[in-house]
């Protein structure tokens, strides 16, 4: 505190705060605000003229206090010299001022003077805010609002720590009547009288205790004494017969309350769940709708969903890497991880997808009735016989042709079927009849046939064959006489030669 | 006279040729059965939105015509399913109800608030009651497609919604009756979220529950579809909860204990509101029954005495607290008319009692304990005994490290009760004690022989139940006295008589084997001590030997053939079947192979 108290006075200083609501700190430091709520009395002081000089209660804060105080202590001077113009007030400071003087300092009763003298002045008091009648936050971010007369800038109140606002708050008992007010950039205290006003508003009561609503109504109109009515004009029609239209509107009601248009008992609220599936064995009833396809279930989660799998099925770093070289639709959805406790596991992301695509897949998608085969696949094969069992040639002997000495090297089918040739290691070729097993040529050489084979050209009935080193060509003489010159002239060479024809 | 002489003539045309139609006036064959959906809400006269919303409600899905006409990116429907929506008095209060919104909407747009508000209070509305009838005309069609029915709510029920608490009851009713008659068969603990299976009238309904967290919303979700969708389900599930409530002679919808209500304990307050149901009934039963039942009754009197002495100990007193001590002598009384597995389930949590602490999945827990005859509480308000009662068993907690510990309990974690439900045994608690890595949680939804791979801890568990089974065997005739005998009582819940006869079966065709397979070797050892038939065996050794290579080939030459022999479409069939087959067992090397690292790699 600034300035020095005599202890005299200490104790009613500290009464003055308390009733502030704020430490004794902070009423020193808000000299002016303080001012708010005592500044009625600050003013009706002035009125009288007693003391306080104008500039030093603006200009220091501290000042004030010191003013203040000493108008404190000297009530009863100071309303003893001001000219007070009500009476009744006068002597409730008087009195005021003789029960502080006391020191038991009643902040009730000085309350009460405090806000009986507000009420007389209060047109006096002029705002302390001199921007006048435009939006406060224009002036958001200046540290004044206004100027008072002099020229001096009206410097705002300093911005309080919330913390210690509270703080002061919470200890304050009478917290509750303290409103900030933003124009004057204030606190004002309301009293114990204004308190009451408000709750008596707001309980919708006229704002002054002493107001009766009730009261017996005067007449102040003179009716005994009057000759004349105040109008001359007759009774109309209308005042003594029902109305039309109250009728006609009156019908229409009736009417519609009889159709039941209009109800005035709300309907009666029926249980929403009730037996829906009584008797199952009148249900089996064939309806003339399509057959429904019921959806397939969602597929049972596999031991790898576990929210603690084996270890195995826990893909390694480079598998899930691995994953992304995949076409998009090969990528494995679900990638399984471990957690060691329940506690641990966290909320599954794509819970509220993976339902939204079921629901997709429920009303989207098209549905086939499909027949699930669960065979074995090999039971598909057709079952063939077994080699053991297939015999492509004929199994018994039909015909014998006999007539060979050593064995058959070669045989060799004449186009028309009819003739067989065999060329044999004996040395010997052979034309065999196929059907009656006749041997119908037969031809020697010193050494061992290797191949026969027929001319696949059926005009020219004619046997190639090798024999050791050398080929031959051989008239076999089959066919009639016009295909044996033909061959002839084929196969003519100079007799002399015939032996040495190897090429 | 004229348009007569036209349509005469018009007739004798179609007459005489019978496929004859003028140019766009009639069409046969797939052209006349399906339409497309553009076709659909043209003639439906409805909006994209409204058409979505019916389909929805009705039931009615695309289907896949053979002949698609108005080309392959087109969705189809059966011209007979739209005529089954066109005929739905359902479209026409689709209509009204979009009449009446925008009469709202003018009274608002003229500022007449008055009006719209008195609007407001009766709008159209519609029930789906007969929907739902139409839709599953018997109660079992209503079981067997409430799988999604119930993931739905359950999802529902964990978002942040407005109308969350109304389906969040619906789900903890539901959750209520399985618990109370014991038709939880599984219980699978996902990255997901928590999978149950429960058995309802011979159905098999599994259903997803995520975990007790924040859900996150995605933006790219409709969720007008979702919310269509989730009214057909609520009201579907209202009227099967109806059902099944009604079956069990409990009233639905049941009236909860507000106290609980307020503390989120909604499946406590159901389940002591079914069980105090259920009492009443049985209670009625009884005062009508003869001698030997009264006689139960009175020592049913006397056990409940007891019970509440001791109840009367505890200091957290609820009200009704009786009425679950007598839930147990009266579940002992309907025991009979309940299936095999249902006896088994309600028996495996018998006798015990677990303590939930603060961190452990409350909800699931308090749902599944009951379920398989457990006593369950939990740290919190209305709890029906504290931590400090001595007659608990078990207490599940989910911490690193338990501080107090009481002696006379067993600390595990959670997925030990769950492991126990999809074994059907109690499992010895030391691998699932407080701090350590619990086993490995298989999922019971899997067969692990046609999967072709069984991990460790299923071959462990078979090993412990074979165990069991081994003790059992020797004692067939046990008395229902000892039934308190933990060890009897696990053979006698869990493992049947069958089962225990085809092991023993199994036994002996393996000591058979064995015999003979000594019976050679020593045969080998002494030499040949019959020679025709070593020289038999010899020979057939020989041929064996000769014949490998060649009967490889003919194998696969076989094959080869019989693949050209196939039909076209079956051939295609092997194919496929072969890719799929050969993609199994591709897995199942994959996880050989990770499991033969890891074990090189510890």
């Amino acid at each position: 505190m600034g300035v020095s108290i005599p202890p005299k006075e200490a104790d009613r200083l500290k009464n003055i705060v308390d009733e502030n609501g704020g430490s004794s700190d902070e009423f020193d430091s808000e000299g002016e605000a303080s001012e708010g709520s005592e500044v009625s009395e600050v003013a009706t002081e002035e009125d009288g003229g007693s003391s306080g000089d104008e500039d030093a209660s603006t200009s220091d804060g501290s000042g004030l206090v010191d003013d203040e105080d000493e108008n404190e202590g000297s009530e009863e001077g100071a309303d003893a010299n001001g000219s007070s113009s009500d009476d009744e007030k006068a002597s409730a400071s008087v009195d005021d001022g003789l029960e502080s003087g006391e020191g038991s300092g009643d902040s009730d009763s000085e309350r009460s003077e405090v806000a009986e003298e507000s009420d007389s002045s209060e047109d006096e008091v002029a705002p302390r805010n001199t921007i006048g009648d435009v939006p406060l936050e224009w002036y958001k971010d200046e540290q004044h609002i206004g100027y008072d007369i002099k020229g001096k800038k009206i410097t705002k109140k300093e911005r309080q720590d919330k913390l210690d606002s509270f703080l002061a708050s919470v200890d304050d008992s009478k917290n509750w009547r303290k409103i900030y007010d933003d124009y004057n950039d204030e606190d004002v205290e309301l009293t114990k009288a204004e308190a009451k006003m408000i709750s008596r508003l707001l309980n919708g009561k006229a704002p002054h205790a002493d107001f009766d609503p009730y009261a017996p109504y005067v007449d102040w109109f003179k009716w005994d004494d009057a000759i004349h009515p105040l109008s001359n004009a007759p009774e109309p029609k209308r005042r003594f017969i029902p109305s039309k239209w109250e009728a006609k509107k009156v019908v229409k009601y009736v009417r519609a309350i009889r159709k039941g248009l209009i109800k005035f008992e709300k309907p009666k609220e029926e249980p929403r769940f009730y037996m829906l599936w009584g008797d199952d064995s009148g249900a089996a009833d064939k309806t003339n709708h399509l057959s429904y396809i019921p959806a397939p279930k969602p597929k049972l989660p596999g031991h790898e969903e576990s929210y603690n799998p084996s270890l195995e099925y826990i893909p390694t770093q480079e598998e899930i890497n691995s994953y992304q070289l995949m076409y998009e639709e090969d990528r494995p959805k679900f990638i399984p991880k471990r957690f060691t406790s329940m506690r641990s596991i966290p909320a599954y992301e794509d819970a509220v997808k993976d339902s939204f695509e079921r629901c997709l897949d429920l009303y989207l998608c098209p549905r086939v009735r499909k027949k699930r085969i669960n065979i074995d696949p090999e039971s598909l094969k057709p079952k063939l016989p077994s080699r053991k069992d297939l015999k492509p040639y004929p199994s018994t002997c039909y015909m014998e042709y006999i007539g060979h000495k050593g064995p058959v090297v070669s045989i060799s089918t004449e186009f028309s079927g009819e003739w067989i040739a065999s060329g044999s290691t004996d040395g010997t070729v052979r034309i065999w009849e196929v059907e009656s097993g006749r041997c119908r040529k037969v031809w020697e050489f010193d050494e061992a046939v290797q191949y026969v084979a027929w001319n696949p050209m059926p005009e020219f009935p004619i046997l190639a064959i090798s024999v050791g080193q050398d080929a031959y060509l051989l008239n076999t003489g089959l066919g009639n006489e016009e295909t044996q010159r033909k061959v002839g002239e084929l196969l003519h060479v100079e007799a002399a030669k015939v032996s040495d024809d190897s090429s | 006279m004229t348009k007569k002489d036209t349509a005469k003539k018009t007739v004798a045309k179609l007459k005489k040729n019978k496929h004859y139609r003028p140019a766009g006036k009639k069409r046969e064959g797939n052209a006349a059965r399906y339409m497309t959906r553009s076709q659909a809400i043209k003639q439906l006269q409805v909006n994209l939105s409204v058409f979505r919303k019916l389909c929805i409600l009705k039931g009615v899905f695309p289907r896949e015509p053979k002949k698609k006409v108005k080309g392959n990116n087109q969705t189809y429907y059966h011209v007979k399913d739209i005529a089954f929506i066109q005929h739905d008095p359902l479209l026409e209060k689709l209509r009204e109800q979009r009449a009446y919104q925008k009469k709202i909407h003018k009274a608002l747009a003229k500022k007449n608030e008055d009006l719209a508000t008195r609007l407001r209070t009766r709008e159209p509305s519609y029930t789906l009651d007969r929907l739902i009838r139409e839709r599953y005309p018997k109660f079992v069609d209503a079981l067997r497609d409430l799988d999604d029915c119930l993931s739905m709510v359950h999802l529902f029920a964990a978002l942040p919604a407005v109308e969350r608490l109304k389906i969040n009851v619906l789900s903890h009713e539901w959750q209520a009756y399985v618990a109370r008659c014991h038709k939880l068969r599984k219980v699978f603990v996902s990255v997901k979220g928590i999978y149950y299976q429960a058995e309802v009238e011979g159905q098999k309904i599994t259903w997803l529950a995520p975990h007790a967290m924040q859900q996150v919303l995605p933006d790219d979700v409709n969720f007008s579809v979702m919310l269509t969708f989730v009214e057909f389900y609520e009201t579907l599930l209202g009227f099967v909860n109806f059902r099944l409530y009604h079956s069990i002679s409990v009233k639905y919808p049941p009236i909860l204990d507000p106290r609980l209500e307020a503390l989120a304990a909604d499946l406590y307050a159901l389940t002591r509101y079914m069980n105090g149901n259920t009492k009443r009934i049985s209670e009625e039963q009884e005062s009508g029954s003869t001698k030997p039942e009264h006689t139960r009754g009175q020592l049913e009197g006397a056990q409940f005495e007891e019970s509440e002495l001791r109840l009367s100990q505890l200091q957290h007193q609820l009200p009704s607290n009786e009425d679950r001590a007598l839930m147990h002598l009266i579940e002992e009384d309907d025991d009979n008319d309940d299936d095999e597995d249902t006896k088994k389930c309600k028996k495996l949590f018998k006798n015990m009692k677990f303590y939930l602490s603060r961190e452990v999945p409350r909800e699931s827990l308090l749902f599944v304990i009951p379920a398989f005859g457990g006593v369950v509480s939990w740290e919190g308000d209305a709890a029906p005994f504290t931590e400090a009662d001595q007659s608990i068993t078990h207490q599940i907690v989910d911490r690193p490290s338990q501080g107090h510990m009481y002696l006379s309990r067993e600390y595990i974690q959670p997925q030990w009760i769950y492991d126990c439900i999809n074994f059907g045994v109690i499992l010895e608690a030391h691998r699932y004690l407080v701090g350590r890595v619990p086993p490995p949680h298989l999922s019971p939804f899997v067969d692990n022989e046609a999967e072709g791979y069984f991990p460790d801890y299923a071959e462990t568990i078979k090993r412990f139940e074979a165990a069991a089974k081994n003790e059992v065997l020797p004692m067939p005739g046990v008395g229902k006295d000892d039934l308190d005998d933990p060890q009897l009582l696990l053979a006698e819940g869990y493992l049947s008589r069958t089962e225990a006869i085809e092991v023993a079966e199994r036994k002996k065709e393996r000591a058979t084997s064995e015999k003979q397979y000594l019976e050679d070797l020593k045969q080998e050892v002494q030499g040949h001590p019959d020679a025709t038939a070593s020289i038999a065996v010899e020979g057939a050794q020989v041929e064996e030997e000769s014949s490998r290579p060649h009967l490889e080939q003919v194998a696969e030459d076989t094959d080869g053939t019989a693949l050209m022999m196939m039909s076209r479409r079956n051939r295609g069939l092997f194919k496929a079947m072969k890719i799929a087959k050969d993609k199994k067992k591709a897995k199942v090397e994959k996880l050989k192979q990770r499991k033969k690292q890891i074990a090189e790699s510890t």
